[in-house]
């Protein structure tokens, strides 16, 4: 099923069509919204919850009509890009006061809270109040007060902005966790697209306000042919030759990787690299089947 | 290029950076850190907008606090994202070459130029409000590249671009690199950092924790030891095979014909494994090892 | 639950929500909560009843100082007494939605507080028309609690001088006049907050608009008592009805107006002392004139906040 359809969805900021007859179905699980600055990405967050009304066309999430946003909210949560929280008010009650406006009632929501606080690994801190948090806080706090209410479906918007590598690391984990076997379908848009990587199993690539590419992100990864990576330990100018003239052609060197074209069975083309590898007197440190990096699929697709 | 000896940094109490001795060479370094590890004050201390508390910071062989002579050789790209929103970038960028000292025709023949370097020659005429967060990125970096600099420090440049924007820029950074610069560039996204750079500066609290080459790095720690993943047709003869070299540390079967390794000395190992397989023609299908990264590396260093 | 480990990960929400349509009062009650929080709160409430604390001194001693023929409380006329402490709690009113009401949306912005109320079911509506209840209330409750506590204790201390016999419907008159600056004051902190992203800000323009146009009730009132013409509450030498009205051109002004209408009563009588004797009271307005703008500039105020709130930014 999926968690959200668009069909033939125009949305304009004035005579700017952010996006443009747009079709497409989100489905369930962890879907990764990638593109560049501008290309509608937030456009597609902020009219499925309603903040903005197609001039055409038609959707539904979670099986509720795009008018119907009152109910689209409350099955959706929402952890905006920018920064935001209630002004005054201390983490936890912040968190509960979010879980009331989505019609919690007030026992319920602060139970709720420091049990979402919790998961979302806010400690002591959530006493404080939310202008002393750190950005790794605030981006935590962000993240619980959109699953405060127990949505069905969460739209988050660059949830790793600004986070260093522990936090970020952290911060995926969550995702990752929520998004599987939770019954919370995660729609996730980022600029980092190794954490779209780790953490979702779909993508979908839009480009000037149209659908450029959808997919399994194991697919988009998948290159042509049977081309393989090989780590030596340091670049040689010697293997490049002799292994061009075993068969395996180069197709591109990043420091000591080398890709190569592989003319079968990997177990055979790792025999070759290693016997050309053995004349040189050099260790084959690393050896797999190829595949691109989501980036180089990203801007494959985009260009 | 760049020499700190013992430099120590203090706002009061707080600590900035706590003694930190290195050496920062022509091409691409990276300064890596948690947020508040001290890369924004090692940044102002190079540049002379902070007097180190202790030690000493010299550029060039020069003290750089308060000194136009190192000014004139070091640009920098602040973190901070504020211009004069209603000017347009051309302005901007001729704004500071003025105040560098130039005339109003060599201001204006160098900002054609950098502009032209930083691949914004025709879109510098909008005001700057209406540029993307990349194209103000590119504003920065001109106005850094005005005095033709020998380095350039870049405070967290990469932030909040979009995956075009980041390549372009990298890229760049790369080419400034190539002629000779030395450019310093902050981020705490791991994977940005490997795409331009096996040079590191890693602080951690305001210590160095660790400096140089990311592969001689992972080689000298020694506490976690080289993983390596295997995957092969036949987990167990493999596995029976492995056991007999040296060094090995543990072995995991995983699912699907996956061995998880961990060794010791992994250069002995490789010797050994290439070996084998050939000699013995093991049904591999590929091996790599997982935590040769930046990001292993980066966790093992700062979870110590 | 069988397993005796409990499964402490992430779960669901599957308890009990309240219908949609009180979303408004959740907002409302929340900043009435935070309101009542702020030290300067009680301050200023307190401070509200001053004037009534003064009465009450001086009633007492002229009830007790003075018999007979020559007993002051004979001329008390209550519905002046109300108007004129209304009238004098303005400042401490205004303050009071200085502290409680002038950020409400300002810093709201400057928070992107929005993009949380907006992600929730909870409408732009819900939300303006909750912080306008969480300005409105407390600013009425304050105003209504010593007015109705006082004439308590007047009803049943001087009951004889014509608490009731003056004025039968003084309750629900004061109850209704209570309402006027919560109502005022809600409806302009919306819409001036709305148009600042720090609250200091809004602050002091509220704080500008407030005082400049207060300057211009001061003055007319001075030009009143000088012009004054010493013949009877009801006929001052009017010298020009339309500086009269320009009295009610304030933000306090057009509040004391209003409660001049309800209470049917000019306010001429300041504690004590023959309304003959000419206090600069300024003639009740016209309904038809106070009653429009009165209305108008709230409807105004609301109208900004509500076009000046939106979840999305405009992109030229």
């Amino acid at each position: 099923m999926a968690v959200a359809s668009l069909h033939q969805l125009t949305v304009k900021y004035g005579d700017f069509v952010a996006l443009d007859d747009f079709t497409v179905d989100i489905s369930e699980g962890c879907v990764g919204l990638l593109g560049p600055n501008g290309a509608g990405k937030t456009t597609l967050i902020k009219t499925l919850l309603g903040f903005l009304t197609p001039t055409a066309g038609s959707g539904s999430v979670l099986g509720t009509d795009l008018s119907d946003w009152r109910r689209i909210r409350q099955l959706v949560g929402y952890m905006p890009e920018q920064d935001c929280h209630i002004p005054g008010m201390s983490g936890v009650a912040f968190v509960a006061y979010a879980g009331e406006l989505a019609g919690m009632p007030k026992e319920q929501a602060l139970r709720r809270a420091h049990e979402v606080l919790e998961y979302c690994g806010l400690g002591e801190a959530r006493y404080r109040n939310v202008e002393t948090y750190s950005t790794g806080m605030r981006q935590r706090i962000k993240l619980a007060q959109a699953i405060v209410h127990g949505p069905k479906l969460l739209l988050l918007d660059e949830p790793t902005n600004g986070l260093d590598p522990a936090g970020r690391v952290e911060m995926l984990e969550l995702v990752r966790e929520v998004s599987h076997g939770k019954g919370l379908s995660v729609l996730v848009c980022s600029h980092l697209l190794p954490d779209i990587e780790k953490t979702c199993d779909e993508a979908l690539v839009i480009l000037r306000g149209k659908l450029r590419e959808q997919g399994l992100i194991k697919n988009l990864k998948k290159v042509d042919g049977h081309p393989v990576e090989v780590e030596l330990g340091e670049p040689s100018p010697e293997f490049e030759t002799m292994i061009v003239q075993a068969g395996m052609p180069v197709i591109h060197r990043k420091l000591a990787t080398y890709r190569l074209e592989s003319p079968g069975s990997p177990q055979e083309a790792l025999h070759r690299v290693l016997a050309t590898a053995a004349k040189l007197d050099l260790s084959v440190r690393g050896f797999h089947v190829a595949e691109r990096s989501l980036e180089e699929a990203f801007l494959e697709a985009i260009n | 290029m760049i020499t700190l000896t013992g430099a120590s940094k203090w706002y009061g109490q707080v600590i900035g950076i706590n003694d930190i001795t290195c050496e920062i060479g022509p091409g691409i370094t990276a300064l890596l850190g948690m947020n508040g590890a001290g890369k924004s004050t090692l940044m102002k201390l190079v540049t002379g907008q902070l007097r180190p508390t202790t030690g000493d910071v010299k550029v060039l062989g020069m003290d750089p606090f308060a000194n136009p002579e190192v000014y004139k050789e070091v640009g920098y790209c602040p973190e901070i994202d504020r211009f004069y929103e209603r000017r347009t970038g051309r302005q901007f960028v001729n704004f500071l070459a003025r105040i560098s000292g130039m005339s109003a025709a060599d201001a204006k023949r160098r900002t054609e130029e950098v502009l032209e370097i930083v691949g914004m020659s025709d879109r510098a005429s909008k005001p700057i409000a209406s540029y993307s967060k990349g194209m103000r990125q590119r504003i920065k970096l001109a106005q850094a590249m005005l005095l033709d600099p020998k380095i350039i420090l870049l405070d967290e440049p990469l932030n909040g671009l979009d995956p075009v924007g980041r390549r372009e820029l990298i890229d760049l950074l790369a080419w400034l690199a190539g002629q000779g610069r030395t450019v310093l560039v902050s981020s705490h996204i791991l994977y940005e950092v490997e795409q331009m750079t096996r040079s590191l500066l890693l602080l951690h609290r305001g210590r160095l924790l660790a400096t140089g080459d990311l592969k001689v790095i992972r080689s000298l720690i020694d506490k976690y030891p080289h993983k390596v993943r295997i995957e092969t047709d036949d987990a167990k003869r493999l596995a029976g095979i492995i056991t007999e070299f040296p060094n090995i540390v543990s072995l995991r079967f995983g699912i699907d014909g996956v061995l998880d390794l961990e060794v010791r000395e992994p250069d002995i190992f490789y010797r050994n494994l290439n070996k084998a397989i050939l000699d013995k023609n093991l049904p591999v299908n590929g091996f790599q090892s997982p935590d040769n990264n930046l990001e292993a590396v980066f966790s093992y260093l700062v979870e110590r | 639950m069988n397993s005796p480990i409990a499964d402490l990960s992430y779960r669901n929400y599957d308890g009990p929500l309240s219908a949609p349509g009180f979303r408004w009062w959740v907002v409302a009650k929340t900043m009435m909560g935070m309101a009542i929080k702020k030290r300067g709160f009680w301050v200023w409430a307190t401070m509200g009843a001053y004037w009534y604390f003064i009465l009450l001194v001086m009633f007492y001693f002229m009830d007790t100082l003075t018999g007979g023929q020559i007993n002051l409380m004979k001329q008390v006329i209550w519905p002046d007494q109300f108007v004129n402490a209304f009238s004098l709690a303005q400042i401490v009113l205004f303050s009071l939605a200085l502290l409680i009401g002038i950020g409400s949306i300002s810093n709201d912005r400057r928070a992107n507080a929005l993009l949380v109320y907006l992600g929730k079911p909870c409408s732009k509506a819900d939300y303006l028309f909750g912080k306008w209840v969480g300005i409105c209330l407390p600013i009425s409750i304050v105003a209504a609690v010593p007015a109705v506590l006082f004439y308590f204790y007047c009803l049943m201390s001087y009951r004889t001088y014509g608490v009731i016999g003056q004025d039968m419907f003084l309750l629900p008159k004061i109850l209704l006049a209570s309402f006027v600056p919560g109502f005022f004051h809600a409806s302009l902190c919306l819409g001036i907050s709305s148009l600042f992203d720090q609250g200091r800000l809004a602050g002091g323009a509220y704080a500008g608009i407030y005082f400049i146009s207060n300057l211009i009730t001061k003055a007319i009132q001075v030009a009143y008592i000088i012009s004054e013409h010493p013949h009877g509450r009801h006929s001052v030498g009017t010298p020009n009805p339309s500086l009269a009205n320009a009295y009610y051109f304030a933000v306090d002004g057009i509040q004391i107006g209003l409660a001049k209408i309800i209470f049917q009563s000019d306010g001429g009588q300041l504690i004590v002392g023959s309304p003959k004797g000419g206090n600069g009271a300024i003639p009740i307005p016209s309904i038809g004139f106070i009653l429009p703008v009165y209305f108008g500039i709230c409807a105004a105020a609301i109208w900004i906040a509500y076009v000046r709130v939106r979840p999305v930014e405009v992109i030229s």
